[in-house]
């Protein structure tokens, strides 16, 4: 019994040490986006601390040699195309999750091929895409060709995601409700949706931020007019600045907002179903 | 309300439901139809043109339609080419067993030594936070940590641990291993103390009961009921590592080229035939690993 003590102990502390290690760069990305500006460079160590990076990325800083992030445009892009990845994702995912309920011939087939676009590297779909449109003569834009890439890689999670919903969902509720003699449709905006509502949630989620920080696609299909990780892309060749830190600190701000929202639709979610069921009961009654 | 609107349809339901028999039948098809129409011309079209395209005619700024194996030839005749194909394979393989060794003793910790359900969530969160920052700044922000006057030499050489800076660190294979390793090691987290999760408590009971020791029970119970989220977690690592070019580029200084790094600079050159054999090469590497993984353990059988 010691002995497992022991190594209860032992391997906490290694816990700990790693998500020290996964946290390391992200802290010190913190630290490095307070530089002094525009002078301090992305290292050691702090020449003054400043907020001086936070106002470039924003556009409140004076004029300087460091080009200021395309935020306006890149990241409208970027959410633009996340939002609409996030909407045709979920609804072919539900749909073809909807389909597997039922047992049909191909199905291990029609499974792997929808998997396959979340395992395929994206530098080898954004290259069969930028050869297709090369050969065709499609203009490449980040609303066409990287569009429906960003689809075939998130449309699998959705449809995992649903596919997990489905099987733990009880039948016998919506055999219920047919036998009712309520017809399909009306069963399944008032049965069925509220339902797997959580689920639908969390694809849209998985969606939006796969999308949202996709890259090696959109490098070859996204055309002339950049998303906001290309454009974080494009400052690899040059020399980078502590503004691109500022830039991170604040996106991961953002997301946490995203985060919370989810969490509070969830928890949202959850109890208005609950009501809802007991409200069935006294109507039942 | 809505118990009134059921009463009045209950009577017209019969006709509606006998209606609906091509539909119970065939309504599969139309659920699936938009989704396997995306994929086979978003995925499989792709796929296929560069796969034809490998076989094409490179002049020097076009590619023509014209059959021929001369871009293969010069993939496997040249040093560079050829010798990346192999440090990707290495880098890999390095890459992948490190994120095992680091992992799993993370993974064994949170799936089986943490008994609380709201504990091991907390943990688990904990490894997805860092995802919510943008990947490409994530692997930026490796340079300032590794750098000659990076956090980790000093904080080093405050310690009095080392006299002189370590300089191998930033732009060298170990910098993109290192990078790599801290971003994919969650991959192999997570799968496997998914697994060790669901590992019944009653099982270690009886082993100890039946006087095995803590390393017995590992070696025969632990590890073999956690190989198939070892699998997964390896399946999404290969994938990640070997499709990958950012990290090789942004931590390497451009010293590291990955096959990767090659398709993105042909196609910068608009060298789309050679672009493609190395693409086909990828996915025939690709392919290799994923099946070698499945044959280790079967995945429908166990999940």
């Amino acid at each position: 019994m010691n002995q497992n003590a022991a190594i209860r102990t032992l391997l906490a502390l290694y816990t700990a040490l790693f998500l020290a290690f996964l946290y390391g760069p992200f802290v010190v990305m913190a630290i490095i986006s307070f530089q002094q500006g525009p002078e301090g460079g992305p290292q050691f160590p702090i020449i003054e601390w400043s907020t001086f990076w936070y106002k470039h990325v924003l556009g409140f800083a004076p004029p300087s040699r460091v080009a200021p992030l395309p935020i306006g445009e890149a990241l409208t892009r970027s959410l633009t195309l996340a939002f609409a990845t996030m909407v045709v994702s979920t609804v072919l995912g539900t749909l073809t999750a909807q389909a597997f309920r039922s047992q049909f011939k191909g199905s291990g087939f029609v499974f792997y091929l929808v998997v396959l676009g979340m395992m395929v590297p994206g530098v080898l779909l954004g290259l069969g895409m930028a050869l297709v449109a090369d050969q065709f003569g499609i203009d490449r834009n980040w609303w066409s060709t990287a569009f429906v890439l960003h689809v075939v890689y998130t449309y699998p999670f959705a449809f995992l995601v649903m596919l997990a919903i489905f099987n733990r969902f009880d039948k016998s509720i919506e055999e219920a409700a047919w036998t009712l003699g309520v017809p399909p449709g009306r069963t399944f905006r008032k049965v069925t949706f509220p339902m797997i509502f959580p689920g639908v949630l969390s694809a849209m989620l998985f969606a939006f931020t796969l999308s949202y920080d996709e890259f090696p696609r959109t490098l070859f299909t996204g055309g002339r007019e950049v998303t906001m990780p290309i454009a974080i892309y494009g400052t690899f060749a040059v020399e980078i600045h502590p503004n691109l830190f500022a830039f991170g600190v604040l996106t991961t701000l953002f997301s946490f907002a995203l985060l919370t929202i989810y969490g509070v639709l969830m928890s949202m979610s959850v109890r208005r179903a609950r009501l809802r069921a007991t409200g069935l009961q006294e109507d039942v009654a | 309300m809505d118990g009134a609107a059921v009463d009045t349809r209950l009577a017209s339901a019969a006709p509606s439901r006998d209606g609906s028999g091509f539909f119970r039948r065939h309504g599969h098809l139309l659920l699936l139809a938009p989704g396997v129409i995306w994929m086979v011309l978003f995925l499989i079209v792709p796929l296929a043109m560069m796969v034809y395209v490998s076989f094409w005619t490179q002049t020097t700024f076009a590619i023509k339609p014209d059959l021929t194996l001369k871009s293969w030839a010069t993939f496997f005749a040249s040093e560079t080419y050829f010798g990346a194909l192999l440090r990707t394979l290495r880098i890999w393989l390095t890459v992948l067993l490190l994120t095992f060794l680091f992992g799993y003793p993370t993974a064994l910790y949170i799936g089986q030594f943490v008994r609380n359900k709201t504990v091991q969530t907390i943990l688990l969160v904990a490894c997805v936070i860092p995802f919510w920052t943008s990947f490409l700044i994530r692997v930026l922000a490796w340079r300032p940590m590794l750098g000659k006057e990076g956090a980790i030499n000093i904080v080093l050489q405050g310690l009095g641990i080392i006299d002189h800076p370590i300089e191998v660190l930033l732009f060298t294979e170990l910098s993109v291993i290192i990078g790599m390793v801290q971003i994919y090691v969650v991959f192999m987290v997570g799968p496997v103390a998914f697994m060790l999760a669901r590992i019944d408590d009653s099982l270690f009971e009886a082993a100890r009961d039946l006087g095995a020791s803590p390393m017995t029970i590992f070696r025969k119970i632990t590890f073999p009921l956690s190989l198939p989220g070892v699998v997964v977690g390896a399946i999404f690592v290969s994938v990640m590592v070997l499709g990958e070019f950012a990290t090789a580029s942004a931590l390497s200084g451009r010293k590291v080229n990955l096959l990767g790094n090659i398709i993105v600079t042909q196609v910068g050159s608009l060298k789309w035939a050679f672009a493609a054999v190395i693409g086909v090469v990828l996915t025939v590497v690709m392919a290799t690993v994923i099946t070698a993984l499945l044959r280790v353990v079967n995945l429908r059988r166990e999940l």
